[in-house]
């Protein structure tokens, strides 16, 4: 029987939703890439955890050249994300383009090629071991909340987070590119009739999409293990989160990676023997509910 | 029947008595080799009820699998159950578990349709993984006996082809019945066939179950060749698996997913003789599928261009 | 029907040309003894399988250098089972069909252990496993065909048990991966660790999946429950990440803590500085550890052949090759059932002392080492210091206990 006297501490059950809330920024960061390429390209990114896990590597490996400095992390985080931006860049020019007018079940079949490509190439290039890289100096340490310590560099991800969230809200309501974005998200077809260069566009999303995954990664770099499988068990996690949140909705994206990071922190009191289905279920239960997800759209075709 | 009919009908069961009568022929690697081909075309030509025909893309069949496996292997394992008793309940309880995850998968469509029965084949999974005392948790179920005359690989090829012969023979009956052309019907436009008078929603659960069923003997048959059930039957890289057979063999022709079964487990045993990088190769295999001949194997050699699945009935 | 005898004819063409391209069985009568090695080769553990490929190479090269075993080299054949059961049973049953190796050897993964190990009793082979941890292999599930050179569940959680019977401390949490493995190193310390020292208590305990991201909910839960010890199954990359998360929160400094993996090569080389001092700490295998000449010389091997020091991996690799090979030079012969009558028993010389395959159940006697980490200017990462080495003989599940678990089944 677990105990739940813990949650009668004011000091705990504060440190714990913090602790929910930037496991919920780690997802956000990480699906709401996802979700943007399905919203727009409408191709179910299944690499999109391969994307997460060369983020990771790549600013391991670019933090390692600067190893010393104290602006190694942010230059790794910045350039690898980037990096994973041009390699999305590629796969949507090369990979994607010459499908988009076939079935979905083509599209996800090349993104799954892709899952077993990159994860090989993974291995290949940066060999089977474990890896971490460090956080700076600066985010190191901890600072004390309700009495308790709590780790700077989740202060950090908790910032970046919602950082993050209003860049890409601006950048959808607040710029030409975000208008073709919600208008290519609502009709593709049209979009291309008024002459936009929707080439272009789509090759943008991806590689925002491909960023945002690409970030997660780096972020996750310092505070985990980076190993080739890294990638596997994110993609499913990303899934459950945009899926619960509603398809191709930022904002349910954001919504649903809030639920299960509290899910994950407080179900553990509960049912600490349990964890692994939490999500199943809370995933069968929307869908079944309602299979639009907490904030997306009704599906209108059958 | 006409004599042409007659004729055609003599040929096809000759030439197909003949394909299957290879392998009684290999050395006994080849022989398993084939029983693994024959399963696993199986799960994938049921699997194939649902994508082929009701052209409804589920990530999550081998929940259906799994619950085959584990029936077959804890009846044999921890019951007095006869052997037939317990072979047969593998598509039995996996048909009536199928109609439960079918019931509310089928009243979602596209991507929610293959988001939910993702949902519940990894619940299916993690309460194989969880439940020590029946399953044998992660560590499986392992030692499952199988009684002595089937023990010989040829014997057990011969049960395995009997079963699948049988099976798939009943299945292109109900395929070609008019069941088979309301599935097609809703395929093709689900709107329409609503309007003329097809319940979908009970269509498509029927086909659910159906494949359930295929899927649900297939892994009895393969706790049966493993001597044991994983957790791993029941994982959705399984799912993905099947996905990638049918599509590698060709939705669009009945008998097309057990070919891609074939090529991908022979492949697979080629390749990784040779090397441990097998993702990768059957990565590339895909993009080539995809772009070099969409559509399967089976459309390269049957000559048919174009993209998207023919109109019409399937083909043999 | 045009159309059907294509699909026939596709059918048996791609049949014939995918047959014509796989390999023809080797004649029976063959120059080598083979072995067949198996190991999942990706993913989570191929930090250790990796290492123990080399491993299980440096032996035969060795061997085979020195005119190999019965006039006959050894050569080994190597697959990757994904870690997946069903893919271990078919490559165990294509290298014995097919490439018709003398025995089996290897694998991680727990499950695919088990399958393969039912394989080997159908056709009669000879299985070592040298790495996967459950108990149940040479326990419950044991069988004349199958053999463990590593450690298992209950040698290491009771080794752990009997390291924490001295000590002060009695409430103790626990966490560890959620499955089979990290439950049963948990179990098997708790209940012996009770048995040797009454009134400890379990105060909390944690399970997070295996491969998880995110500790943080799991550190402030363990925190909660104030205990003076925590004991961790975690291992690889959740040792990594369990310790960096936790860190920052003070955990190390509010608890003391014990892991199992925690010296580890795979664990520590990635944390490096920020390990924190003074945590307990346990390996398979330790390159530093015993300081003795048999040691030194199996770590200059490994740095000749792979440039690297030597993780677990790569020791249970050369041992359990070798325990194979002295048991073919006993039995001057690589018949099977000769083999397995000559390792029943056998002790053999390692880089670590004299290792024995206990007769009843075919489990050595590997023992575990323990030591609170420590820093040191040789190497960019901790080490353990005070090394205790709690020998297999002492922690191996008695027979008596075995007879009466396999006669429970």
């Amino acid at each position: 029987m677990p105990d739940l006297s813990a949650l009668a501490d004011p000091g705990f059950l504060a440190v714990q939703c913090l602790n929910g809330l930037t496991q919920a920024m780690f997802l956000f960061l990480i699906a709401s890439g996802l979700s943007l390429i399905f919203g727009v390209l409408g191709v179910l990114n299944f690499a999109h955890g391969s994307l997460y896990m060369l983020g990771a590597y790549l600013s391991y490996t670019i933090a390692s050249w600067f190893v010393g400095s104290p602006a190694a992390f942010w230059v790794a985080l910045i350039l690898g994300s980037i990096g994973v931006a041009l390699v999305g860049g590629i796969i949507e020019s090369v990979f994607l383009r010459p499908v988009y007018r076939r079935e979905e079940l083509d599209q996800l079949l090349v993104t799954y090629a892709l899952v077993l490509i990159i994860s090989d190439l993974v291995k290949l290039a940066w060999g089977a071991e474990n890896r971490s890289g460090s956080r700076p100096a600066l985010l190191a340490g901890s600072v004390v909340i309700a009495g308790r310590d709590f780790p700077t560099y989740n202060l950090f991800v908790l910032a970046v987070g919602p950082l993050v969230a209003l860049g890409l809200w601006l950048l959808l309501r607040r710029t030409q590119f975000g208008r073709l974005v919600r208008a290519a998200a609502n009709d593709r077809e049209m979009v291309g009739v008024v002459g936009v260069n929707v080439t272009g566009l789509f090759t943008g999303v991806f590689m925002l999409g491909a960023w945002l995954g690409g970030l997660g990664g780096g972020l996750a770099a310092p505070i985990g293990a980076i190993f080739p499988g890294m990638d596997v068990e994110i993609i499913v996690e990303s899934f459950i989160v945009v899926v619960v949140g509603g398809m191709g909705s930022l904002g349910g994206t954001l919504l649903g990676a809030l639920i299960i990071g509290q899910l994950n922190a407080f179900g553990i009191l509960f049912f600490p023997r349990f964890a692994i289905v939490f999500v199943y279920i809370l995933m069968a239960v929307v869908l079944v509910i309602r299979p639009w997800g907490l904030l997306g759209r009704p599906v209108t075709r059958g | 029947m006409s004599a042409a009919m007659e004729r055609r009908w003599v040929v096809r069961a000759v030439a197909g008595a003949a394909l299957l009568a290879v392998p009684l022929a290999l050395p006994q690697f080849y022989l398993l080799l084939s029983v693994e081909i024959l399963i696993m075309g199986l799960f994938a030509i049921g699997f194939n009820v649902l994508l082929g025909y009701a052209g409804m893309v589920s990530f999550g069949h081998a929940a259906f699998f799994g619950v085959g496996a584990y029936t077959c292997g804890l009846l044999l394992k921890k019951t007095e159950a006869p052997f037939v008793v317990a072979f047969l309940a593998a598509p039995v309880v996996a048909v009536v578990v199928a109609a439960v995850i079918g019931y509310f998968c089928v009243r979602l469509t596209r991507i929610y349709f293959s988001m939910l029965t993702l949902a519940f084949s990894q619940i299916v999974w993690a309460t194989a993984h969880k439940w020590y005392s029946l399953t044998g948790g992660d560590n499986g179920l392992v030692g499952v006996p199988v009684p002595a005359w089937l023990i010989g690989p040829r014997t057990f090829y011969g049960f395995v082809a009997g079963v699948s012969v049988i099976v798939v023979a009943v299945l292109w009956r109900i395929m070609q019945a008019p069941f088979g052309r309301t599935l097609l019907a809703i395929r093709e436009n689900a709107e329409r066939a609503e309007f003329v008078g097809i319940n979908v929603k009970r269509s498509q659960l029927t086909a659910f179950a159906l494949s359930g069923a295929v899927s649900g003997l297939a892994g009895g048959m393969f706790a049966l060749f493993t001597r044991g059930a994983f957790p791993e039957y029941a994982f959705w890289t399984k799912s993905a698996e099947v996905l990638l057979m049918t599509l590698l063999g060709g939705p669009h022709v009945f008998l097309g997913p057990a070919l891609g079964a074939g090529i991908l487990i022979v492949l697979n045993s080629v390749v990784t003789s040779y090397t441990e990088y097998w993702p990768i190769v059957l990565g590339i295999i895909l993009l080539a599928l995809i772009y070099v001949f969409p559509g399967g194997v089976t459309r390269i050699f049957l000559g048919w261009r174009g993209t998207g699945r023919p109109a019409g009935p399937t083909r043999a | 029907m045009k159309r059907f005898t294509a699909v026939a004819g596709t059918v048996l063409s791609c049949l014939l040309i995918l047959w014509s391209a796989l390999p023809l069985p080797v004649p029976a009568q063959q120059e080598t003894i083979k072995i067949g090695v198996i190991y999942g080769l990706g993913g989570a553990a191929a930090p250790y399988t990796k290492p123990a490929i080399t491993g299980h190479e440096i032996a035969v090269d060795e061997i085979n250098a020195k005119g190999g075993l019965l006039g006959r080299k050894l050569q080994l054949v190597i697959r990757d089972d994904q870690s997946k059961p069903d893919v271990g049973v078919r490559e165990a049953r294509e290298l014995i069909l097919k490439e018709k190796v003398d025995f089996l050897m290897g694998v991680i993964h727990s499950g695919v252990a088990l399958g393969i190990s039912e394989v080997a009793k159908e056709y009669k082979k000879i299985y070592l496993n040298t790495i996967a941890k459950t108990a149940a292999l040479t326990e419950e599930k044991g069988h004349r065909y199958v053999f463990r050179s590593a450690s298992n569940t209950v040698i290491e959680g009771r080794a752990a048990a009997i390291l924490m019977a001295n000590q002060p401390f009695k409430r103790y949490a626990v966490i560890g991966p959620d499955y089979e493995y990290g439950h049963r190193m948990v179990d098997d310390f708790i209940s012996y660790l009770k048995m040797l020292k009454p009134g400890v208590q379990v105060v909390g305990e944690a399970w997070p999946k295996f491969g998880e991201r995110d500790f943080t909910a799991h550190v402030n839960a363990l925190l909660q429950a104030k205990p003076e010890m925590v004991y961790s199954s975690l291992w690889g990359g959740d040792a990594i990440a369990f310790v960096k998360q936790a860190k920052p929160y003070g955990f190390f400094t509010k608890t003391e803590y014990m892991n199992i993996a925690a010296a580890d090569l795979d664990v520590v080389v990635p944390l490096g500085a920020e390990t924190p001092e003074g945590i307990w700490g346990s390996s398979n295998y330790a390159f530093y550890y015993p300081d003795t000449p048999a040691n030194r010389e199996f770590v200059a091997k490994y740095k000749a052949k792979a440039n690297d020091l030597p993780p677990a991996g790569a020791f249970f690799g050369y041992v359990g090759t070798y325990f194979l090979a002295e048991a073919i030079r006993k039995a001057k012969s690589a018949d099977t059932e000769k083999v397995i009558d000559a390792l029943e028993g056998l002790t053999i010389e390692t880089p670590i002392g004299p290792l024995t395959m206990r007769a009843y159940d075919h489990q050595a006697t590997k023992g575990q080492y323990w030591g609170r980490l420590k820093r040191v200017p040789e190497f960019p990462f901790p080490i353990m210091g005070d090394v205790q080495l709690i020998g297999g003989e002492k922690t191996l599940r008695p027979v008596d206990e075995i007879k009466a678990l396999r006669g429970a089944k």
